[in-house]
């Protein structure tokens, strides 16, 4: 189980930042996502895996008009 | 298209001679005698060989300018016309090759135009202008 | 996550010069006018973005001063919005009303506005009492007029009185006169209107870009939600475009006071005319931002690609996007209306800025449009957009997903006259009334206003701007169309009242709040009413949970509108700030807040003013003006608590299949929220338990909100606040509040 924005999301080994955006559909381009506190760069999204208990920031900035 | 071309076969950066492309494009160009403003700039790597910043007329500034002030003349080359241009500087912030220079002084940015003056004054014979096929336009 | 690509091969193959041109009645049109007035100026140029000096004239008895900008006007109001303002507040009285002869409508560019070099740098603010709330009103507008106003010599516009035949007010500061025009017949449409006149006052080819036109529509005169366009001309469409100064009925006080059009002809624009004192960090700052979209906007928000409509998908898939009057947050049919379309349907190779220097250039045209319906049907037209708010509330908002049928009607909002967003809301409220039996088809004159019903939504906008029948009950807004129905005893009031998505008079903007009680804050504890330019906090409060305490929010609520404000004191436009960010923006600090771009907008105001601030001064300054128009809101009889209080709808489920489409959140929320049991509980029992959660947490949000922004819990800023801003200053400020502490 780890934590995404402070709601509880289930784990599997190998899990990347990717998979949970895809999870949760987090589809807007502008996000800042933090793994335990370390900020995960965008081009790392598809290779940084997630360890179990982890507490993660995917913090949607703002835009539109 | 007519567009300024170095080799890098022949130019040593700088190493063996005094930036006298830049120079002349500087005075004959733009009356001034700071070669920094030149519409060419040879730059030398640490490790050897160089690089130029110089407008290859691919016309992407064309489609950015609000102002309709880029426009291909006959010859094809990329020509600002100083009257209708607003100073956004939108053509040096979208030139992927920092080709568009700005002299604080003017308003007008400035690049290069082919014209060739450095041709002429270059000791290794690097630079050519040559006839290339215009790029298509580009959603940019 | 799946990040839309763009493929140039999709774009459709539509030729951008070609539409039905009106020039033929230009003729016509000048046959009909007549000079009643026509006085010389000394045309100038800014000074440190100032021209010093500001407009005023009256339509009704033509008197045209100059009044010079004093010290005091720049250092408390900056200009624009703070301008408009303050314009405003001497020239009416708390008993005035929209459409006495001492309203004014005010336009005014900001100190800023012009400076060819940044984004989003061309934008006019305009201020009047609104025909819907009764207080003032401001809306940002983009468009060439503000900018040249401010090159042929003035600050700001002030229009008074009232004349007795249509008018035409021409500014011409390349030759310095002032002339006021009778104009008897002729178009009142935009799109018709601001071509003729465009070309009626240039002087040649050549001049077009220079000139810029105001005007509005046929609705205008006939509704309350009339609308302003700025005009300017397309260079390589060779057409005259338009963006909006939408909100609150400015352009219904345009028509009360007979005016046809305001027309402009500046000198020809160049990148100093500001004068500004350091003009090198202005082109470095510039520069820098023109870069950073280059490299960023591609795989960030794609604006220069689709304009703001690019968060329609983004908004549905954050169950977000207002479905059905504000039930439900997302749609299957929303693919047929979101970016991906958009970016095929707009034209994509030109260049697309509503000011010069615009690389964000979001203002997307869609063109050759046939129009099916109205007085224009099988004319070929250029249509600005869509943006968001109007995907959203032309479309899903009324469940409209044929995105020809979307183009018509946002098409006719312009060139009528009537706001986008408002239009969208209350027929979005006219159609639930429809499906809920409040209205049917005998109370509607026969329109069908069912869900998705364009040809029904189309007619009604035509009757509107015929003054006819239902179309003119509609175009009274949500409000007085609440009132009208209760009134007629056709529904239960509580519904109706529920169910109206407006707060002061004003019409809800496109996001849904139901579960943000952050934005049910932003939306309601406006100074204008509810539109989301003060905050849109809903992916902070509700996705990321960074601010979830009262305090959090109420520091959100006080941070956000002040620094949004600020755009329109100095004439600058909200978009490029956050729909692009600098790439290493995720490291900063407060990223959120965009501090790198933050920082440009206090170096230009500095580099152009010569008044050095820093990013605290930027809130200062806005919070002057801000305080200022709360107290102006309660001068008017309005700005206290009360006329805070938000409908239903925006709170949270007023209906049954609202909270069916939610229960397992709503469910869930009952027992980690309220610390109660829904278990063995009916549908009703359950929305009664969130209604009175949420109404009582909504008033909690008032007062941490009243305490930080320092007012008192009544919403009426506190003599400490008003000395802390220097607003003292002002005898007639003082007095209003002290009636109210």
């Amino acid at each position: 189980m780890i934590l995404v924005n402070e709601e509880p999301l289930n784990w599997h080994a190998g899990m990347t930042v990717r998979d949970i955006l895809r999870v949760r559909n987090y589809r807007f381009p502008m996000l800042v996502i933090h793994v335990n506190d370390v900020l995960v760069a965008k081009a790392d999204y598809d290779t940084t895996t997630v360890p179990d208990g982890a507490v993660v920031k995917v913090i949607h900035l703002i835009s539109g008009g | 298209m007519k567009q300024l071309v170095i080799d890098f076969q022949k130019c040593d950066a700088g190493r063996n001679c005094n930036h006298e492309c830049e120079m002349e494009c500087a005075v004959k160009v733009f009356k001034v005698d700071d070669p920094a403003q030149a519409a060419l700039q040879i730059k030398a790597y640490e490790d050897g060989g160089g690089k130029a910043v110089l407008c290859d007329q691919c016309g992407d500034c064309i489609v950015v300018c609000p102002s309709e002030a880029l426009k291909r003349n006959k010859l094809g080359v990329v020509m600002i016309d100083k009257q209708l241009c607003v100073g956004c500087y939108m053509c040096i912030g979208f030139c992927e090759k920092d080709a568009f220079m700005r002299n604080p002084d003017w308003i007008v940015p400035h690049k290069c135009t082919s014209c060739g003056v450095c041709v002429k004054v270059c000791p290794h014979g690097a630079l050519s202008i040559q006839d290339v096929p215009e790029p298509a336009v580009r959603i940019i | 996550m799946s990040q839309l690509v763009f493929d140039p091969s999709k774009v459709m193959d539509i030729d951008y010069t070609k539409r039905t041109e009106y020039l033929d009645q230009l003729e016509a049109l000048r046959a009909g006018m007549r000079t009643v007035k026509e006085v010389p100026f000394q045309p100038s140029l800014p000074d440190k973005g100032y021209t010093n000096r500001t407009l005023y004239v009256n339509v009704g008895s033509l008197e045209v001063t100059e009044k010079p900008v004093t010290q005091q006007m720049k250092d408390v109001f900056i200009g624009g919005r703070g301008f408009g303002l303050y314009h405003l507040w001497n020239a009416v009285k708390p008993t005035t009303r929209w459409n006495d002869p001492e309203n004014e409508i005010v336009i005014s560019p900001g100190p800023v506005a012009g400076m060819t070099q940044y984004a989003g740098t061309g934008k006019s603010l305009v201020v009047s009492l609104s025909p819907q709330t009764d207080i003032p009103i401001d809306s940002n507008v983009g468009g060439f007029y503000g900018p040249l106003l401010k090159f042929s010599g003035f600050d700001a516009l002030e229009l008074q009185g009232k004349a007795e035949k249509d008018i035409i007010l021409f500014i011409d500061g390349v030759k310095g006169l002032i002339r006021v025009e009778e104009v008897a017949g002729g178009p009142e449409d935009s799109h018709v209107l601001a071509e003729l006149l465009t070309h009626l006052y240039a002087e040649g080819e050549k001049d077009l870009p220079n000139v810029s036109v105001v005007s509005t529509g046929a609705a205008a005169a006939h509704s309350l939600i009339g609308m302003l366009n700025f005009s300017f001309y397309d260079r390589r469409r060779k057409c005259v475009r338009f963006k909006q100064a939408g909100r609150g009925g400015i352009g219904t006080v345009f028509r009360d006071k007979r005016i046809r059009a305001l027309v402009v002809r500046g000198p020809k624009v160049a990148g100093d005319l500001n004068h500004p004192v350091d003009p090198e960090t202005i082109a470095k700052t510039g520069i820098k931002y023109h870069k950073e979209i280059r490299e960023n906007d591609g795989g960030q928000c794609m604006m220069r690609r689709n304009g703001t409509a690019h968060i329609v998908e983004i908004m549905d898939a954050y169950d977000l996007l207002p479905v059905h009057n504000f039930q439900y947050g997302s749609h299957p049919e929303v693919h047929k209306i979101d970016s991906s379309y958009w970016q095929q349907r707009c034209t994509q190779h030109t260049v697309d800025g509503c000011w010069y220097g615009c690389s964000m250039a979001c203002a997307k045209g869609a063109d050759g449009l046939v129009l099916k319906t109205g007085p224009y049907k099988g004319d070929m037209v250029t249509v600005d957009g869509p943006e968001y708010e109007n995907a959203a509330g032309l479309g899903s908002n009324c469940g409209v997903f044929d995105p020809d049928y979307l183009l018509e009607l946002n098409f006719y909002c312009d060139t009528y006259g009537i706001c986008t967003i408002t239009y969208g809301t209350l027929t979005a409220f006219v159609m639930e009334c429809y499906q809920r039996g409040i209205l049917n088809k005998e109370r509607t004159g026969g329109l069908e206003m069912t869900w998705g019903n364009a040809e029904a939504d189309l007619e009604m906008m035509h009757r509107m701007a015929r003054g006819e029948g239902f179309g003119k009950i509609a175009g009274l807004g949500v409000k007085k169309m609440k009132e009208y129905f209760i009134q007629q005893g056709w529904g239960d009031p509580q519904l109706i009242n529920d169910i109206g998505m407006e707060n002061k008079g004003l019409e809800y903007s496109q996001y849904m709040s139901k579960e943000s009680l952050a934005q049910q804050g932003g939306y309601a504890l406006t100074n204008k009413g509810p539109q989301h330019d003060e905050a849109w906090l809903i992916f902070m409060d509700m996705v990321n949970k960074q601010i979830p305490t009262f305090e959090d929010k109420a520091e959100a609520l006080y941070y956000f509108p002040l620094f949004r404000t600020w755009f329109g004191l100095n004439g600058f436009c909200k978009l490029p700030w956050n729909d692009v960010v600098p790439a290493n923006n995720s490291e900063q600090p407060e990223a959120h807040k965009v501090p790198e771009h933050v920082q440009n907008y206090v170096d230009l105001f500095s580099a152009t003013t010569g008044v050095k601030i820093d990013k605290e001064d930027l809130i200062m300054q806005s919070a002057r003006v801000y305080n200022f128009q709360r107290v102006f809101n309660i001068r008017m009889g309005k700005g206290l608590r009360l006329h805070d209080a938000a409908p239903y709808r925006s709170l949270g489920p007023v209906t049954k299949e609202e909270y069916e489409s939610r229960a397992e959140r709503y469910d869930q929320q009952i027992i980690t929220e309220m610390g109660l049991d829904p278990a063995g509980k009916s549908t009703e029992e359950k929305m009664a338990m969130h209604r009175k959660w949420r109404t009582d947490r909504f008033s909690k949000l008032m007062d941490s909100v009243y305490t930080r922004r320092g007012w008192t819990l009544d919403g009426v800023p506190t003599l400490a606040r008003l000395q802390e801003l220097g607003l003292d200053a002002f005898p007639e400020v003082v007095d209003v509040v002290k009636q109210h502490l």
